[in-house]
């Protein structure tokens, strides 16, 4: 049988690989790219589309097109409420997302340096804000304030509120970033700097620090993003606070489409574009390299499972 | 043999003996978790309580009708929240599925056949990932409406003759608009279940003539499960609880269970079912989570 098939194979090869493998190379790659162009056609079209009308003259948002303007641009800066809801949703950011960094990494070392008995409780635990539908938690949240308002009479539903239920939502994934990276860290690394006499201080800052810092870079760039995106927590839980993205929802529920609103959200999605692929090219440029931001990025898609849990 | 001789090399160095190893202390690790864990019950859990406990008042805020099942059984035997149930189920799964056909193979193009191109792709579908939900939604709206850019592009060429009011406040809307919303959060777990596949693997597999519908069936899928699975906790999951999308681009036949939770407690004050449908979601959410865990535990590749 063996000889049988080492007398076969190479005929095999010599006979059909190379003609087959260059006629589907050649249909592979055109069908690849024009699949690769479909999606970032159908992703990115509409948003493209969205920019381009904001600089359009009508007031209804359709072709044919009549002409240039930057007058929505100024309507848009000019409103009031929506000046306060992006000033609003910043500050919320700003304060979320560092509160989340130093919160996520405090649980990513707990669960990734210690062995304790309650450690796949405490998981489960951090795990179950990212499972679980921000609608479930923003609900249960409103009426968790609104009992602590009827009962105790202190406690409206703020921007305090608002900060307090997406740190929770948020710095589990922070955990889960950093924990992933924590456990491709080699601990005898650490013993050896301990070894060698450097303090607990020393420890950190020179050799886990330099190792975390990307994934702590990139989990706070998500956090950011995550606070200021996020809708059904502010929705719920932001009383009569406006932040942007519950101002936006608001005015198209009760309006027809509006051209100050492709202004606004071409400006906040060109800043956020700046945003991620400037951290993109800081993370590439300093140490970590591709492969720690994309451990990062998996970490972020897969939170509780291989971080966490997984762990064992 | 070796602690001996680092001893005798650390006492060489004058290293003090306290520095040498960490201390074990049988609860150090609450320094680190005492924050994370006290907000996270005060803040999560106690909610959640809360929730569980308005479900159960007859007359919730208030205790004097005491505690009674009534509200999960208004939730579970009223036809309508059956009728929505179907829908969202529908329209979540549809929406699934249509990502799964494209991420897939997305997946599988990034991870293989990409190149150099390969973080670029991942970096444009994570910045998809990271604009504004509700402006993407917006994007949507703005295409697919009765005098949108798609009917006058379709007029225009002649396609039909009066404006398709089928494409925008309906089923169709909403699930290209979760579809798209949703695509990064399928595709990553995916490309990085796939990462972990032996790219000779495929060569062998050409070696012995197998076609890419083989290929693809034999290989590529099975290996990829365990990401696919949790593609499907994160993403099919949320997608039951959406009320956003269905608010802002859908209409009557497109109401989901995420809409009644919504209208029931902020709309019509009724906590009680309001709470009942979101602790039900809460249950389902957690069920499906580790049920999809456990299979892709059970898929994982143990090299």
């Amino acid at each position: 049988m063996a000889e049988a098939a080492g007398a076969l194979r190479p005929v095999a090869i010599q006979n059909r690989i190379p003609a087959r493998l260059r006629t589907r190379r050649r249909f592979g790659l055109g069908a690849r790219v024009s699949f690769v162009l479909f999606a970032l056609l159908v992703l990115y079209g509409p948003l493209i589309l969205l920019a381009v009308f904001s600089f359009n003259r009508s007031e209804i948002i359709s072709l044919p097109w009549s002409g240039f303007t930057t007058t929505y641009y100024h309507e848009a800066l000019g409103n009031p409420d929506l000046r306060n809801s992006i000033l609003n949703s910043t500050i919320v950011a700003l304060i979320v997302a560092p509160l989340c960094v130093v919160i996520g990494t405090l649980m990513a070392f707990a669960l990734t340096r210690f062995r304790f008995r309650s450690r796949g409780v405490m998981g489960g635990l951090v795990g179950a804000p990212l499972i679980l539908p921000w609608l479930v938690i923003g609900i249960a949240a409103l009426l968790f304030y609104a009992q602590i308002q009827r009962t105790f009479h202190v406690l409206q539903l703020s921007l305090r509120t608002v900060v307090a239920t997406q740190v929770i939502c948020t710095f589990p994934l922070v955990t889960a970033i950093v924990s992933a990276q924590l456990l491709r860290f080699e601990r005898s690394q650490e013993e050896a700097a301990i070894d060698l006499g450097a303090s607990r201080f020393q420890v950190f800052r020179y050799v886990i620090m330099p190792h975390i810092t990307p994934a702590i870079a990139a989990s706070a760039i998500f956090a950011f993003t995550w606070s200021f995106n996020n809708f059904e927590i502010s929705y719920f839980t932001g009383g009569f606070q406006l932040l942007f993205p519950v101002w936006a929802y608001g005015t198209l529920r009760n309006a027809p489409n509006l051209p100050i609103i492709n202004a606004i959200s071409t400006i906040i999605s060109a800043v956020q574009v700046i945003l991620i692929v400037l951290a993109w090219w800081i993370l590439r440029r300093r140490g970590g390299g591709a492969k720690a931001i994309l451990g990062a990025l998996s970490a972020e898609a897969e939170p509780t499972v291989t971080a966490l849990t997984g762990a064992e | 043999m070796a602690s001996t001789a680092e001893r005798s090399a650390l006492d060489v160095v004058g290293v003090p003996p306290r520095a040498r190893r960490p201390r074990r202390r049988r609860f150090g690790h609450w320094r680190y978790l005492a924050i994370p864990t006290a907000l996270l019950v005060v803040f999560f859990l106690a909610p959640m309580v809360l929730m569980v406990r308005m479900s159960l008042l007859r007359y919730p805020p208030s205790t004097f009708g005491g505690y009674s099942f009534v509200h999960y059984a208004n939730v579970l035997t009223e036809p309508v929240y059956r009728r929505v149930a179907v829908t969202t189920f529908i329209i979540a799964t549809s929406a699934q599925l249509l990502m799964l056909a494209v991420g897939i193979p997305l997946a599988y193009i990034m991870a293989f056949r990409a190149g150099r191109w390969e973080l670029p792709l991942l970096l444009l579908l994570v910045l998809a990932d990271e604009l504004n939900p509700i402006v993407k939604i917006y994007a949507w709206r703005m295409l697919l409406g009765h005098d949108g850019i798609l009917n006058w592009v379709l007029l225009r060429l002649h396609l039909v003759s009066e404006p398709v009011t089928w494409l925008l406040f309906g089923r169709f809307s909403v699930i290209i608009t979760l579809a798209t919303g949703w695509i990064t959060y399928t595709t990553i777990p995916i490309y990085a279940a796939m990462k972990a596949i032996d790219p000779s693997l495929f060569d062998v597999a050409d070696d012995l003539g197998a076609g890419w519908w083989t290929k693809a069936r034999r290989i590529l899928v099975p290996l990829a499960a365990p990401g696919i699975f949790i593609a499907m906790i994160l993403v099919y999951i949320p997608m039951f609880t959406d009320f956003v999308t269905n608010n802002l681009v859908g209409g009557t036949n497109s109401y989901m269970l995420g809409n009644s939770v919504n209208d029931l407690i902020l709309s019509t004050n009724n906590w009680g079912d309001g709470s009942a449908l979101n602790f039900i979601l809460l249950v389902l959410s957690v069920g499906l989570s580790l049920l999809a865990y456990r299979l892709a535990r059970l898929h994982r590749i143990d090299v």
